[in-house]
């Protein structure tokens, strides 16, 4: 899978949605993604990329791109 | 409206419970014990365990009881004989109150005494035991039990009493019955001259309760009182006089909690006798 | 049916103390019938907000009245329900204090208390909200059940256990959102039965709640300086694991107590109060909070203003090895 793939399903999964829902996602969009679901989202996308996410990163995370973004630093590595 | 047999019959049980008061307070010795407000509550009592109680002398379990909670704990002297009124506990009993080992403490505890359904004694918590109480029953569907909390007025200057009024009036517990006993008197003085809590009977209707008022010594008025149902909270507010039926106590800070000399309980058991 | 699988440990962690509460409550709704879920306007900050959603008409909240929540509790627990309560641990042990000596001490009904941020876990707000003493009230009166679990995951199994017993139970909650991981798979978990975590035989460190962790980390410090560690978690203060303290003072030269509470009366005590019992036993050094107040501030910085934290364990457990 390319990280695009790996990143796109960590969604999918958690959040039972399709492919055609990702774009402008965000925070509490659906009932599934509050702050349980969050953690969850973030637990999977760790376990993808074999990371740990800070917790101000968490915290920042509020949508699909935005989660893009954090991901892209350098501290993480994951280049899309 | 209360029929005239029952009356009649509370009203006996009234005068034996005030008897039986007395003997217990002298019987401790200078012990002592909360005499005055023992006595004011006497016919509160009567009417309820005489009159009105939905409870099984064999059963003291039966999941359709009505659930007595005396949250002014230190009236225990005249619960105990009102339990023997309705056959829930033996006369014989009552000799032993506040004696080492007796299960008739000066405030009711859970040592296996039938009929006591929670320890009390640290004023202002009863009403919130009430109110879980009733929760749980509506949450069993048991809508035919209800939920009896003797306070005092006194009592009623702990903020606690005020939490529980508040949550009974948002969750509308209309299987809730609260009786404040207005004897009028606290510990240090009167209840206006203490902590001034008037006007008294709107804050209860403000926290969304009924309010009755009443004479707390007319059973009749308290067996009316009782049979009332309404569909929210209801709260009796019985005026009563402490140490009512003896006339050196009545009114008389002094037997808030006292004991008698030989001297004095001959004088009581004179006019108590008289009444009759 | 919970899975204590990587992933889900992971998520828990990150949630934090209350979220992972809030999972337990989630599972408890489906499978424990008679339990009943109050709270004192804390539903969403207690991780209530899931269940609140699936289960409103099993959560009853009582609004900012504390007293008011654990004398209902007893109403329901008296009626043969099993109530949970939360608030935060500053007011279990205070604001409410004699509701709980009354109806879960004295009446010994089941009701499970949980506090919640303790120590220092609501600490940026300053005193009011941090809970120094909180154990040493509940332990000192009869029939209360003390926990303090010790990461994520054990608070799931404590909320669980807990509920099947028919004992009125204190759970005090430390750690952050994002709390350390201490099991990294399933464990038997049983209430009273303290858990052996890494075993040397110089030091053992007796820790509760979220200094588990810290004496897991000190502990690999100490290796790395040469000293043998153990790491004991006794999440259950009361009733203590006895056996496994006697045995940890058999085997070590020295004794560490570690939590996140005042060195006065909480696990400390309740160590020393045992093994004095027995007569002479293996010097103890305590790391707790030293009798004061820390200036409000993150969970960090107060735990690094006490001396919770690994480094500073390691210099204080390697300076009473050399004054042994």
């Amino acid at each position: 899978m390319t990280n695009l793939e790996k990143y796109n399903s960590a969604f999918k999964e958690t959040f039972e949605i399709g492919d055609d829902k990702l774009a402008g996602f965000k925070y509490q969009d659906i009932e599934a993604w509050d702050s349980v679901g969050h953690m969850s989202l973030i637990a999977a996308l760790e376990d993808a990329f074999d990371i740990m996410l800070d917790t101000d990163d968490i915290i920042d995370f509020n949508s699909y791109e935005k989660g893009k973004e954090l991901l892209a630093k350098a501290d993480y590595g994951v280049k899309f | 409206m209360a029929d005239r047999d029952l009356i009649s019959k509370c009203e006996d049980a009234a005068k034996r419970i005030r008897r039986r008061i007395i003997d217990m307070t002298y019987a401790t010795g200078s012990t002592g014990a909360h005499i005055g407000g023992s006595l004011s509550i006497v016919e509160l009592f009567a009417g309820l365990y005489v009159g009105k109680i939905r409870y099984m002398a064999d059963d003291p379990n039966w999941e359709g009881r009505d659930r007595v909670i005396l949250s002014k704990g230190h009236a225990a002297m005249a619960l105990y004989p009102a339990m023997v009124e309705a056959g829930i506990i033996d006369e014989s009993e009552l000799e032993s109150f506040k004696k080492d080992g007796s299960r008739l403490g000066g405030h009711p505890s859970l040592n296996g005494l039938p009929g006591i359904e929670f320890a009390s004694g640290s004023l202002g918590q009863g009403l919130s035991l009430g109110v879980g109480t009733c929760l749980a029953l509506k949450r069993k569907n048991n809508n035919d039990s209800r939920v009896f909390v003797y306070l005092g007025d006194g009592e009623c200057d702990e903020g606690s009493v005020w939490e529980a009024a508040a949550s009974a009036g948002h969750y509308i517990l209309n299987n809730l019955v609260a009786i404040v006993d207005m004897n009028a008197i606290q510990y240090d003085g009167y209840t206006t001259e203490i902590m001034d809590m008037s006007p008294f009977e709107n804050k209860w209707r403000d926290f969304g309760w009924d309010v009755i008022t009443i004479n707390g010594h007319s059973i009749e008025e308290v067996l009316n009182a009782y049979d009332y149902r309404g569909d929210k909270s209801l709260v009796i507010l019985a005026h009563t006089v402490k140490g009512k039926g003896i006339s050196f106590m009545e009114n008389n800070w002094k037997y808030h909690n006292a004991s008698l000399s030989k001297a004095l309980y001959e004088q009581a058991v004179e006019e108590l006798e008289a009444a009759i | 049916m919970i899975e204590y699988n990587k992933r889900n440990i992971r998520t828990w962690s990150l949630l934090g103390p209350s979220g992972a509460f809030g999972t337990a409550a989630l599972e408890l709704a489906e499978t424990k019938p008679d339990m009943v879920m109050l709270t004192a306007d804390l539903c969403f900050f207690s991780g209530l907000e899931r269940f609140k959603a699936a289960y409103p008409d099993k959560l009853y909240n009582l609004g900012i009245a504390e007293q008011n929540m654990i004398g209902v509790a007893a109403g329901f627990a008296k009626e043969e329900f099993i109530p949970f309560a939360n608030t935060y641990a500053s007011f279990c042990a205070s604001r409410c204090a004699d509701q709980v000596r009354v109806n879960m001490s004295y009446m010994n009904l089941p009701i499970k208390l949980i506090g919640l941020t303790a120590g220092y876990g609501a600490g940026i707000l300053g005193a009011t909200h941090m809970s120094i003493e909180d154990i040493s009230f509940m332990r000192a009166l009869p029939n209360i059940t003390v926990i303090s679990p010790a990461d994520c995951m054990e608070i799931i199994k404590v909320v669980l256990a807990v509920a099947n017993t028919p004992d009125p139970t204190y759970i005090r909650l430390t750690g952050p959102m994002n709390s350390p991981i201490v099991y990294k798979e399933d464990y038997d978990f049983q209430i009273g039965k303290a858990v052996k975590l890494a075993e040397g035989d110089e030091v053992c460190i007796i820790a509760t709640g979220s200094m588990v962790y810290q004496a897991m980390q000190t502990a690999k410090l100490l290796e790395a300086e040469g000293v043998s560690c153990s790491v004991l978690n006794m999440h259950t203060i009361k009733p203590l694991d006895i056996e496994n303290v006697f045995e940890a003072n058999e085997k070590h030269m020295l004794l560490v107590t570690a939590e996140e509470h005042s060195i006065i009366g909480g696990l400390y005590s309740t160590v020393l109060e045992a093994l004095s019992k027995e007569g002479t036993h293996k010097p103890i050094l305590p790391i707790g909070i030293r009798d004061t107040f820390v200036h409000a501030g993150s969970y960090s910085y107060q735990m690094q203003e006490s001396g919770l934290t690994a480094e500073s364990m390691k210099i204080k457990i390697l300076e009473r090895l050399q004054n042994l």
